[in-house]
């Protein structure tokens, strides 16, 4: 699996859809998605349709009794975009953290004026 | 809509909301006085084998465990909203508390017969009571297993 920016996962009501339905379960139920990812109904609806359209995850709809009940599941495809994703933003996030954490060592302390001044690391991405 | 680059921690939101989805995956008590009653129905294999009458075979009981199970697995994806597929041996989620309900059901079964066999009746019946509690037991770790794997994203999936 490589670590790679999806652009249509990156968006994060899609990464909470998708993300979850990456978890392990096969099939997850409108009411438990909307419950799990904290979004609205019409929310759901919308990203899902723009989800399924991709490719990306598949929707089953049925009935219990009177009451229209449906199951959503992540595509071969969807799982691998989803995967990569992922791995991108573990990756970002660790980038992130240790920049942090090279700043910090490197601000200078109370009374450290007359030491020889640290050199910054340079920030991502400038030359 | 909102981006996740300016969002500070995407990752760990998300683990929260696998946290939410983990915390739907308790069984309700019904799930577990099923699962009780089919312990209870494999385990009364070995008396229903000698002592019911010879017109009487063992289909009906298979049937009734089978249509219990399915009833069970059906209601708990109902009233959850998850599927996570037939558990079986090869499924990671749960796999080792699986693993042990087999033996035990083996090992129970195959006690029960040797103790029938020397006339030890209320033995039996102990066993099987003590095997009931543990196949129950069984059932909740493997869903136990199932909503650690959903919480830990299904890497082991």
């Amino acid at each position: 699996m490589t670590a790679k920016l999806d652009p249509l996962i990156h968006p994060i009501t899609r990464l909470s859809i998708c993300g979850l339905l990456a978890a392990g379960a096969d099939w997850v139920e409108f009411a438990a998605l909307r419950d799990a990812a904290g979004i609205s109904d019409s929310v759901l609806s919308k990203q899902s349709r723009v989800l399924e359209d991709a490719g990306y995850v598949e929707v089953r709809k049925g009935a219990v009794g009177r009451r229209p009940r449906t199951w959503f599941r992540l595509t071969a495809q969807g799982r691998q975009a989803v995967e990569g994703h992922l791995a991108w933003l573990a990756q970002l996030e660790e980038a992130v953290s240790a920049s942090a954490q090279d700043v910090q060592q490197a601000r200078p302390l109370p009374g450290d004026r007359d030491q020889p001044r640290r050199v910054l690391p340079p920030l991502l991405g400038s030359s | 809509m909102r981006d996740v680059a300016r969002d500070p921690e995407p990752l760990e939101r998300l683990r929260v909301q696998r946290s939410r989805l983990a915390d739907r995956m308790r069984p309700p008590w019904w799930y577990l006085s099923g699962a009780a009653i089919l312990w209870a129905l494999t385990f009364a294999f070995p008396f229903t084998s000698r002592y019911l009458p010879e017109g009487l075979g063992l289909w009906p009981f298979l049937v009734a465990g089978l249509a219990v199970a399915c009833v069970l697995q059906w209601g708990l994806t109902r009233t959850t909203g998850i599927w996570v597929g037939i558990p079986d041996l090869t499924c990671q989620p749960g796999r080792p508390a699986r693993i042990a309900m087999l033996v035990v059901s083996v090992a129970a079964i195959v006690t029960e017969n040797l103790l029938i066999d020397r006339g030890l009746l209320g033995a039996a019946i102990g066993v099987a009571a003590v095997a009931v509690v543990a196949g129950v037991a069984g059932v909740q770790a493997a869903l136990r297993g199932i909503r650690q794997n959903l919480r830990a994203d299904g890497r082991a999936a």
